[in-house]
């Protein structure tokens, strides 16, 4: 079963995410913002797939992905920035803090599930 | 969220001694304002024509589901209906074929009755013939008595002697007819016995033989395999009938999931309108503060430098924005040329 973990601060974002993810038979792990995710990386959740907000309380997307790629086991783990971020320096800033990917919200499912497949070929 | 207005602290200055208030000062401080409050303006329109547009696509979509969820229900209430006759017919059927198979099995065992009843006159059969053996040996003496009578009367007795020989002939003839009916009697019931009692050639796999003659049995046999096939038939035809319901369901039901989930996904425009209203209330609260600064100011509590250094900019509100629509609709409303949006809205690394 491949796991995402999905981490935004909009309650709706990750209810409609969750919702288009698990009905593609994905298993969806949930955070608020970036330090909950990775709290939740050592506690031992081991997704296959993040896919984060950048714009966060507590911790923004790019610190996270940052520091998840320190996490054990998380070095190769395809990580997606899902924003409505589009300024080209926050690319190169995600883009070397380790991101996969980055998406401009909104999202139809179609493109979504398109881009996870790319990413995550075999699952 | 907590008002980004209601968090506005003022730090006034001490008082300025003997500082009077400068209208150009004034002006200069109220100048930014319109076109800040333009952009803000363009925002907030930005979020209603955004918002518009979101709900107007989810009422698109759910007008989809609620038509789609209208065919389903006629699918499945015209399947309802279709199985609902056929189980009707279907009862009908097998009912009149239960009695029809009741009925053979009563007339099978009434005539396998008949037939065992038959069998044991037969075998009765065999004591008459055990009686006409009796009287042929009978005979036989008699007629061997009546030869020795023949010749011992001489001459006399010739003509009697061929009448005891014709005599013994018959018996003889009588007991050989005999014989060979209690064989065939014997013969018969065993064979009979055999029938009645062996049914493994039902079981068997080797063909029957055909039965080309058409009887009363026959007619009767042929209509309850008639009935049956008609059974098959319409069991058969209900099966498609259900399966391609089944499949026309699927479909629409793979329709509904994917206009519910299209639906669903529309939702993200209220993380985007929630953003771009932050970041409204937060260029609202500028403008508050600096109405405050103008005040403060005028009150001789804040002084010329310190009101231009806190004074509100359009572009220091530029730099706040994230979104490529928001950047061009801030040039639109400044009269700036609008930088075009090269970037990819999807970009794998």
């Amino acid at each position: 079963m491949t796991t995402v973990m999905l981490v935004d601060d909009s309650a709706t974002m990750l209810m409609s995410l969750k919702s288009i993810l698990t009905k593609a038979g994905y298993t969806v792990e949930t955070a608020g913002h970036g330090k909950e995710a990775l709290e939740k990386l050592s506690k031992g959740v081991k997704p296959n797939l993040i896919i984060s907000d950048v714009n966060m309380p507590q911790m923004d997307g790019i610190t996270f992905a940052r520091e998840a790629r320190k996490a054990p086991g998380m070095r190769f783990t395809p990580i997606l920035m899902l924003t409505t971020e589009s300024e080209q320096s926050k690319r190169t800033e995600a883009k070397n803090a380790g991101a996969t990917g980055w998406l401009v919200k909104p999202v139809g499912p179609d493109q979504l599930l398109g881009v996870i497949k790319q990413v995550l070929p075999g699952a | 969220m907590p008002s980004l207005l209601r968090r506005i602290t003022l730090t006034p200055a001490e008082p300025a001694a003997d500082q009077g208030v400068r209208g150009d000062v004034v002006a200069e401080a109220l100048e930014p304002i319109p076109s800040y409050c333009e952009v803000v303006d363009g925002h907030v329109h930005d979020v209603i024509e955004q918002t518009g547009d979101a709900a107007h696509a989810i009422v698109e979509q759910l007008v989809k589901v609620d038509s789609l969820a209208e065919v389903m229900a006629g699918d499945v209430s015209q399947l309802a209906g279709t199985l609902s006759r056929t189980e009707g017919e279907l009862s009908h059927i097998s009912a009149s074929n239960d009695q029809l198979v009741g009925r053979l099995i009563s007339y099978f065992l009434h005539r396998d009755h008949q037939i065992r009843a038959l069998v044991d006159q037969m075998r009765e059969l065999n004591q008459h013939v055990t009686q006409i053996e009796e009287v042929s040996r009978a005979t036989n003496i008699l007629a061997l008595n009546a030869m020795i009578e023949a010749v011992r009367a001489g001459d006399a007795g010739e003509g009697f002697s061929v009448v005891a020989d014709e005599v013994r002939k018959l018996a003889h003839r009588s007991s050989q007819a005999a014989h060979g009916i209690g064989s065939s009697i014997a013969d018969l019931t065993a064979r009979l016995d055999a029938v009645l009692s062996d049914d493994s050639q039902f079981d068997s796999d080797e063909p029957l033989p055909a039965q080309t003659e058409e009887t009363a049995m026959t007619r009767r046999l042929g209509g309850i395999a008639g009935a049956q096939r008609e059974m098959s038939d319409m069991v058969a035809g209900i099966l498609k009938d259900t399966v391609n319901a089944a499949h026309q369901v699927q479909r629409s039901s793979d329709a509904l999931i994917s206009e519910t989930t299209g639906a669903v996904a529309q939702v993200q425009f209220q993380d985007i309108s929630r953003q771009m209203l932050e970041h409204v209330a937060e260029a609202v609260g500028d403008v508050a503060r600096q109405a405050a600064d103008i005040a403060a100011y005028a009150r001789g509590e804040l002084t010329e430098e310190e009101l231009r250094d806190r004074s509100i900019n359009v572009e220091s509100l530029r730099a706040k924005h994230v979104m490529a629509r928001q950047r061009a609709t801030h040039a639109q409303q400044t009269g700036q040329e609008a930088q075009s949006a090269g970037e990819p809205l999807i970009e794998l690394f």
